[in-house]
C-alpha cells in the first residue's frame, strides 16, 4: 500500500485538474459538526427498511411467510458494527465510502432490473449526498496520526457475488443485500452518533485545513454525477 | 462366325454370373440400422435433442424411413414415450428428433434407444424394424453441483393457464421438506427417494418478476421462478392510414401485455406480401410504414405479434387512396367581422396529387351548431353570415378526402365576436301612477334588453317627455343604465313618455306610454283571487273594443317589492301569471289595464290573493279591559288582517275555565295538548273586540284569542291568565282609596301647621351647657384640675354656627358609611393665626358637633385642605397646650402607636370627638347625656405610614380610614 501511495496521489492531482474540484474549491463546509448533523440525518433515512428492502420485497413477492424469513443479511458483506467503531476515523469514511460505492453499484443492477421501482433512484442520489459529505469530513480530519490506515473492515468485506443465473436466488441475494444495507447504516449511524458526542478529536483539524487536505482528502472524491473518482483500490478492501 | 459365337457365349456368361450375383445381393439385403445415437438436453426447453445417422445407404439413394424411439425415466423398462418419427433419409445425413419433456429433465435420469424400418414398397424386404440400439442416459443431474437442495425447473416460462410440473432434487433422503407456491403448500408426489414431483394446474399471473416456488427442508432452502405470461393476444383494431401517400400509420390494440422480468418483451412485426418488406415495429401500439415511391396503390399488410411462447397475426388489404386520413387544416383566420357577418378562411396540407378536399365548417354560437361543406384544394374560404351582433363564435373546420371518404380530419378552430349594432326592440316600459297634491307621481319601470335584442352594452335610457298639451314642451332624461326605472312629477297635464334604450352603437326604437289627466285609478273594487301551483289565472271583461293590448301588474303586499307587469294582447280576455317569485303566505296585488289605441291604459280591475295561504303564524296581542266580577273585555283592534300569511277569516277565542262546562257561546274542544278548551268562533275578521262574561267572581281564567285562515289557526301559545276579582272589590277600590288618601292628606296638613306653630310660638333655646367643650373641661378636671385658656388655642376668631342637638345621634348612627357619604360643609370652630401668617396654609379647627349641622352627614373635618409637612410653627400650635396634648395622647394613642417613631412625613388628620365617659362601644346607639353635648375635635400629628397609602392621595380620605381603625380598637 505504501508503494501505492505516489501513484495514488499523482492520480488524485490529475483527476483534480480534470474535474476542476468544484468540492474542493469552495463547496465543502468547514464545519465538521454540521457535516457530522447532516451524515447523521441521511444515515438515519437510510437506515429505514421502508426506503428499499420493504419494497423490494413487495415486487418481488418475497414478503410472505416462509421467503421472508430466508431473507436475512449475508455475513461479510457489510462489516458489523463493532468493526465499524474499532476503526480509525479516517478508515471508518473510507470503508463506508468504499461500501456505498458497492450500494450504488448493486442498485445500477437492481434499478435495471426493476425500472418501476421509483426507490432505487432516491436512493442513489441520496448516497451520492453521503458520499459527498464523506469527502468533506475527510478534509476536517487531522492528519497527523491517521493517515492512511488500512481499512480494517474491509477485510471482512467481499465484493457481491455475481448475478445467480437461478432468479430465484438473485431475488434472494438482492433482499439480503437490502437488508444487510439497511443494517449497515443503522451501525453507521450509531458510529456517527458516538462521533457527535466527542467531537473533540475532529475539532481540532479546524486550525489546518489545508495539511489535512494533502493528507487524507485525496483518497475519498466526492461522487459527482454518479461517477467515483476515487481509487478503488484504496477504500475497497 | 466361330469368333461371333465364342463372343457371344462369354457375354452370356458374363451376363449370367452378373444375374447370379445380383440375385445373391438382393436376397440378403445390409439392415439400415440408426447408428450413432447422441442425446443432449436443452434445459431451458426442457427437451431432448436427438441426432443420429443410418449407414448403409449408397450414394444418391433415398428411403422413406420410419425411427421408433423410446424414452425410459428412472429405468430403462420405465418407457414413458414411444414415438415413430417418419422422414425420407440419404445417405450420411445426420436426423434430429425433439422431444419435451413435462417433468424437469433434471429431476430424474432418462433413457433413450431408437430403431428403423424402410417405408418404402419397392424394398419389401426392408420394411421390417432393426434391432434396437443401445440405451442412451441422459442424467442432467450429473451436471449440477452439489446442492443439497434443488428445485427444478430453474426460470420456466409458461403461459398463462398452463400445467406445469416441478420437483426438488434432495442430495440426502431427507423427509421433512415442505414446498409452497407463493406462501401456499404445496403437495406432490414421490419420483425416487430423493425426489419429488408436484403438478401445478392452471397456473396464474401474479406479477412481473414472477411466482415464487421454493422448498425448504430443516437445513436449507431452495426455489424457482414460474414465470407465467398473459397470453399473447391476437391485435384488435388493426388499421392503417395515411396523410400524405408518403407514409402509412399503422395502429392497433395489442391487447394484454405480456412482459415479463427478465424475459423478452412481445414485438410486432409488419409484412407486407406484394413488396415482400418486412419491418419490426418499435411500439407496440402503432407502427410507420414508408410507402414506396413507385406508386404502389395496394397493400397487404399483415401485422405479426409474437413472444416466446405465441405468435399471432393479422392481416389487412387496402388502396392507399382509399385510406387517406388529412392532417387538420391551418391559418384559420376570419376577416371581415361585422356585427352578422364574417368571412373565414384556412388551408389544407396537400395530399399529393389527390388533392381536392371536402371541408366541414362548424360555427358554435348562441348554444346552436351550423354545418356548411365545402370543397377545397389548397385555400378554404366561406362566408358566415345571418350572424347575431356582439355575440361570440366558435368556428371550425376539418377535411376528408372527397373522392374516396374515409376520415374526418381533427378540427382546427378559431373564435370570433361579432360586432355591436343597434338594440333592436323597444324596451318594455310600464308605469305606475299616483296622485299627490294634484299631480301625478310617475314611476316608470322597463326591464332590461335580452342580450340578443341589445346588440350590444345597453349604456343609457332616453326618457323624452311630452306634454301634449303643451306640444313645445319636451324634457329629455337621460338614465344610466343599469336603471331600470326613473320616477317623474308631472302636473296635470296629458304627457307622452317615450323610453328609448341607447348603446354604443345607436338607439332602439321608443317605447311609448301616454299619462292622460285622469290617471285611471278609479274606485275598482278589489277582488279575491286563489293562486294554485301554475300561478294566478286572471280573466276580465273588455270594457271597450279599441284597445291595443292589456297589461296585469302585480306586487307583493311589501311596498318594497318591485311592480312586474305582463304584456298581453288585444285579444286576450285571460291569462295565468306564473313567476318563481311567488312565495307561500305572500299576498299580491294584481291590476288589469286596457291600453287604448292612445296608449292610455285604464284600470279594469284589481285581485288579490295568495299563491298559497298559510295558517297564521303569530297572534293579536289582546288587551284585557272592563274587568268586572263576572266579565271582561278582550280587544285586539292593532291586529292587521291585511298583513298576514293568508285571508283571516275570523278568530278564536278559547277559554279555559274552572269548570267543565263552557259558556252559553263557546264550544268544547281539545287542544293539541289534549288538554280541554272553550272556543268561540268569530267569522268576523273585523271583530277586533269580544265580552267574556258570566263569569265566576274570585275565579282564574286563561284565554287565547287565534286568528284563523282557510288553512289552519294561528299558534296555540301562552294562554293569558285573568284573575275575576269579587263582587265588591270594585266597591272597596272605589270609596276606600280615596278616603284614605284624603286622611292622610290631612293629617300631613295638621302636622305641617303644628309646625308652623311651634317655630312662631316656641322657638328653640340654644343651651350652652350642651357644648362638648365643657366636657371636655369635666372630663380633664377629673384628673388635673385646670381651667380651658382659650388663648392657648391661639385662636382670634371663633365661628360657633348653631345645630340641633339631635344631629350628634344621626352621626354616631352613620358612622358606618363613612367612606361611601359625600362630605358636605360642616360646622367648625376655625382656629385662625393671627400673626405672621398670610399664606393660605393650613388651619387648625375645632369642631362642634353640637352646632354643627352637617356633622351627621360628613363627620369629620378632613376635607380641610392639610399639608403633607406640618412648619413647625404650627405643629408647636398644636402641642403646646400640654394637658390637651396628654389628652389627645390618651385618644389617639392606638391611632398613632404603629407608627415608627421618626417617620418624616406627617399629616394631620381632624380627630373625632373622644367619649365622655362609660363605655365606648354604646356610643353609637346610647347618645350621650345631655350635659356631656359639647366637645371639640383637633387636629394631631399621624405618621404618614399610617395616614395614607400615599401622599398624593386625598386626605379627607386618608382621614376616614384612620378614624375606623381608632374606632376599632376602642
Amino acid at each position: 500500500m505504501r508503494a501505492q501511495l505516489p501513484r495514488r496521489v499523482l492520480l488524485s492531482l490529475v483527476l483534480r485538474l480534470l474535474f476542476l474540484k468544484p468540492v474542493v474549491t469552495g463547496s465543502c463546509s468547514g464545519d465538521d459538526q454540521e457535516l457530522l448533523r447532516q451524515l447523521q440525518h441521511q444515515v438515519d433515512f437510510m437506515k429505514d427498511s421502508s426506503r428499499l428492502l420493504d419494497p423490494y420485497m413487495h415486487i418481488q413477492g418475497l414478503d410472505v411467510p416462509g421467503l421472508k424469513e430466508h431473507c436475512q443479511e449475508r455475513p461479510g458483506v457489510f462489516p458489523r458494527e463493532n468493526a465499524l467503531h474499532e476503526l480509525s476515523r479516517r478508515g471508518f469514511l473510507q470503508t463506508l465510502n468504499a461500501k456505498l460505492g458497492h450500494v450504488l453499484h448493486r442498485l445500477t443492477i437492481l434499478q435495471q432490473n426493476l425500472p418501476k421501482v421509483q426507490d432505487f433512484g432516491t436512493v442513489k442520489r441520496y448516497i451520492y449526498g453521503i458520499r459527498n459529505n464523506i469527502y468533506c469530513l475527510a478534509q476536517l480530519l487531522p492528519g497527523s496520526s491517521e493517515t492512511a490506515e488500512p481499512t480494517q473492515a474491509g477485510t471482512e468485506d467481499s465484493p457481491p457475488p455475481p448475478p445467480a443465473s437461478d432468479t430465484f436466488q438473485s431475488k434472494l441475494q438482492g433482499c439480503q443485500f437490502l437488508r444487510g444495507y439497511h443494517r449497515f447504516m443503522h451501525s453507521v449511524g450509531r458510529v456517527f452518533h458516538k462521533w457527535r458526542e466527542s467531537p473533540s478529536r475532529s475539532r481540532s483539524r479546524r486550525h489546518s485545513p489545508h495539511r489535512a487536505l494533502r493528507k487524507g482528502a485525496h483518497r475519498m472524491q466526492p461522487s459527482m454525477r454518479g461517477k467515483r473518482l476515487m481509487p478503488r483500490g484504496q477504500l475497497s478492501q | 462366325m466361330a469368333l461371333l459365337a465364342v463372343v457371344h457365349a462369354a457375354f452370356l456368361l458374363a451376363l449370367l454370373s452378373f444375374r447370379t450375383y445380383q440375385s445373391e445381393v438382393l436376397s440378403e439385403p445390409l439392415p439400415l440400422t440408426p447408428e450413432s445415437l447422441e442425446v443432449s438436453i436443452n434445459s431451458t426447453q426442457q427437451c431432448l435433442y436427438l441426432q443420429w445417422r443410418v449407414h448403409n445407404l449408397t450414394n444418391h439413394q433415398e428411403l422413406k424411413m420410419v425411427f421408433q424411439i423410446e424414452i425410459s425415466r428412472i429405468e430403462t423398462s420405465n418407457v414413458i414415450w414411444v414415438e415413430n418419427y417418419s422422414t425420407p433419409v440419404t445417405w450420411n445425413q445426420v436426423l434430429h428428433w425433439s422431444w419435451e419433456s413435462k417433468l424437469p429433465l433434471e429431476c430424474v435420469t432418462h433413457f433413450v434407444r431408437i430403431r428403423s424400418r424402410v417405408d418404402d414398397a419397392s424394398i419389401p424386404e426392408l420394411r421390417s424394424w432393426s434391432n434396437w440400439s443401445s440405451w442412451e442416459e441422459v442424467d442432467a443431474q450429473k451436471s449440477l453441483g452439489q446442492d443439497p437442495l434443488v428445485v427444478f425447473p430453474i426460470n420456466k416460462l409458461v403461459e398463462e393457464g398452463s400445467n406445469v410440473t416441478i420437483c426438488y432434487v434432495s442430495r440426502s433422503p431427507e423427509s421433512n421438506i415442505s414446498c409452497a407456491m407463493e406462501g401456499v403448500p404445496i403437495h406432490g408426489e414421490r419420483l425416487s427417494p430423493n425426489v419429488f414431483a408436484f403438478i401445478l394446474n392452471n397456473v396464474r399471473f401474479i406479477r412481473e418478476t414472477g411466482t415464487n416456488i421454493y422448498c425448504v427442508s430443516p437445513s436449507n432452502m431452495s426455489g424457482t421462478i414460474l414465470f407465467v405470461s398473459k397470453v399473447l393476444e391476437e391485435p384488435k383494431d388493426f388499421s392503417c392510414e395515411t396523410q400524405d401517400l408518403k407514409s402509412l400509420n399503422c395502429t392497433w390494440d395489442p391487447g394484454h401485455d405480456t412482459t415479463l422480468q427478465y424475459q423478452p418483451s412481445q414485438r410486432y412485426t409488419l409484412f407486407e406480401s406484394f413488396s415482400g418488406k418486412t419491418k419490426l415495429c418499435e411500439h407496440k401500439k402503432w407502427c410507420h410504414w414508408q410507402v414506396a415511391p413507385d406508386s404502389q396503390e395496394t397493400y397487404n399488410l399483415t401485422l405479426i405479434a409474437e413472444n416466446q411462447l405465441r405468435r399471432r397475426s393479422v392481416s389487412i388489404f387496402f388502396n392507399l387512396t382509399h385510406r387517406v386520413h388529412p392532417m387538420k387544416p391551418f391559418n384559420v383566420f376570419l376577416k371581415n367581422i361585422s356585427a352578422t357577418n364574417a368571412t373565414m378562411t384556412w388551408k389544407v396540407h396537400p395530399v399529393g396529387n389527390y388533392s381536392t378536399l371536402l371541408c366541414q365548417v362548424a360555427l358554435h354560437g348562441e348554444g346552436k351548431v351550423i354545418q356548411h361543406n365545402v370543397s377545397v384544394k389548397v385555400k378554404g374560404q366561406y362566408f358566415l353570415s345571418e350572424l347575431e351582433p356582439v355575440t361570440e363564435y366558435v368556428t371550425r373546420v376539418r377535411c376528408a378526402a372527397s373522392n374516396h371518404f374515409w376520415k374526418w380530419s381533427e378540427w382546427t378552430g378559431q373564435t370570433f365576436t361579432t360586432l355591436e349594432a343597434a338594440p333592436s326592440v323597444a324596451p318594455d316600459v310600464w308605469r305606475n301612477v299616483k296622485t299627490v297634491l294634484g299631480s301625478h307621481i310617475v314611476t316608470l319601470f322597463w326591464r332590461p334588453l335580452s342580450k340578443s335584442h341589445a346588440h350590444g352594452k345597453i349604456l343609457f335610457y332616453n326618457v323624452v317627455i311630452e306634454n301634449l298639451d303643451n306640444p313645445s314642451s319636451v324634457k329629455l332624461l337621460s338614465i344610466p343604465a343599469p336603471a331600470n326605472g326613473t320616477e317623474l312629477t308631472l302636473d296635470q297635464c296629458s304627457y307622452q313618455i317615450h323610453v328609448t334604450a341607447n348603446n354604443s352603437v345607436g338607439t332602439s326604437p321608443a317605447s311609448i306610454i301616454v299619462i292622460s289627466r285622469d290617471p285611471g285609478n278609479k274606485n275598482v273594487e278589489e277582488g279575491r283571487i286563489q293562486g294554485t301551483e301554475d300561478g294566478f289565472s286572471l280573466s276580465w271583461k273588455p270594457q271597450s273594443g279599441d284597445v291595443i293590448g292589456y297589461v296585469v301588474d302585480w306586487s307583493p303586499q311589501d311596498p318594497r317589492c318591485q311592480l312586474q307587469w305582463k304584456n298581453l294582447g288585444p285579444n286576450t280576455t285571460s291569462t295565468v301569471i306564473r313567476s318563481d317569485a311567488f312565495r307561500p303566505g305572500i299576498r299580491y296585488n294584481f291590476r288589469i289595464y286596457e291600453i287604448s289605441t292612445e296608449r292610455i291604459a285604464y284600470l279594469l280591475e284589481r285581485k288579490t290573493g295568495y299563491s298559497q295561504e298559510l295558517a297564521p303564524s303569530e297572534n293579536p296581542q289582546v288587551a284585557v279591559s272592563n274587568l268586572t266580577s263576572h266579565s271582561f273585555t278582550l280587544s285586539w283592534k292593532d291586529y292587521s288582517t291585511d298583513s298576514q300569511p293568508g285571508f283571516i277569516q275570523g278568530y278564536h277565542v278559547y277559554l279555559k275555565p274552572k269548570v267543565e262546562q263552557c259558556h252559553p257561546g263557546f264550544e268544547k274542544v281539545a287542544l293539541s295538548d289534549d288538554s280541554v278548551c272553550c272556543q268561540y268562533k268569530i267569522d268576523n275578521p273585523e271583530q277586533k273586540t269580544f265580552v267574556v262574561e258570566n263569569l265566576q267572581p274570585e275565579s282564574f281564567y286563561e284565554f287565547l284569542v287565534t286568528p284563523y285562515t282557510s288553512v289552519g289557526e294561528g299558534p296555540h301559545d301562552t294562554f293569558t291568565k285573568v284573575t275575576i276579582p269579587d263582587e265588591y272589590s270594585h266597591v272597596l277600590m272605589r270609596i276606600i282609596l280615596p278616603m284614605s288618601f284624603c286622611l292622610v292628606l290631612l293629617m300631613v296638613l295638621c302636622y305641617l301647621t303644628s309646625q308652623w306653630m311651634k317655630d312662631k310660638c316656641y322657638p328653640d333655646i340654644p343651651d350652652p351647657y350642651k357644648s362638648s367643650v365643657l366636657s371636655l373641661i369635666k372630663y380633664k378636671e377629673n384628673h388635673h384640675p385646670t381651667i380651658m385658656n382659650v388663648n392657648d388655642c391661639v385662636p382670634d376668631a371663633i365661628e360657633v354656627v348653631n345645630k340641633l342637638e339631635g344631629s350628634r345621634i344621626q352621626f354616631l348612627g352613620a358612622r358606618k358609611s363613612l367612606t361611601e357619604m359625600e362630605f358636605t360643609k360642616p360646622a367648625y370652630l376655625y382656629l385662625l393665626p393671627t400673626e405672621n401668617y398670610s399664606g393660605p396654609g393650613p388651619c387648625i379647627c375645632f369642631e362642634n358637633f353640637t352646632y354643627n349641622q352637617a356633622a351627621s352627614d360628613s363627620g369629620s373635618c378632613g376635607h380641610v385642605p392639610v399639608p403633607l409637612k406640618t412648619p413647625p410653627s404650627q405643629l408647636a400650635l398644636l402641642t403646646s397646650p400640654e394637658n390637651l396634648l396628654k389628652s389627645l395622647e390618651q385618644n389617639y394613642v392606638n391611632s398613632s402607636g404603629e407608627s415608627p417613631a421618626g417617620e418624616n412625613s406627617l399629616n394631620y388628620v381632624s380627630q373625632l370627638a373622644s367619649p365622655m365617659s362609660g363605655d365606648k362601644e354604646s356610643l353609637p346607639t346610647n347618645p350621650p347625656g345631655p350635659a356631656l353635648c359639647s366637645e371639640y375635635r383637633t387636629q394631631m400629628a399621624v405618621s404618614l405610614g399610617h395616614a395614607s397609602p400615599s401622599p398624593s392621595e386625598n386626605s379627607s380620605l386618608s382621614l376616614v380610614t384612620l378614624l375606623d381603625q381608632g374606632e376599632h380598637r376602642r
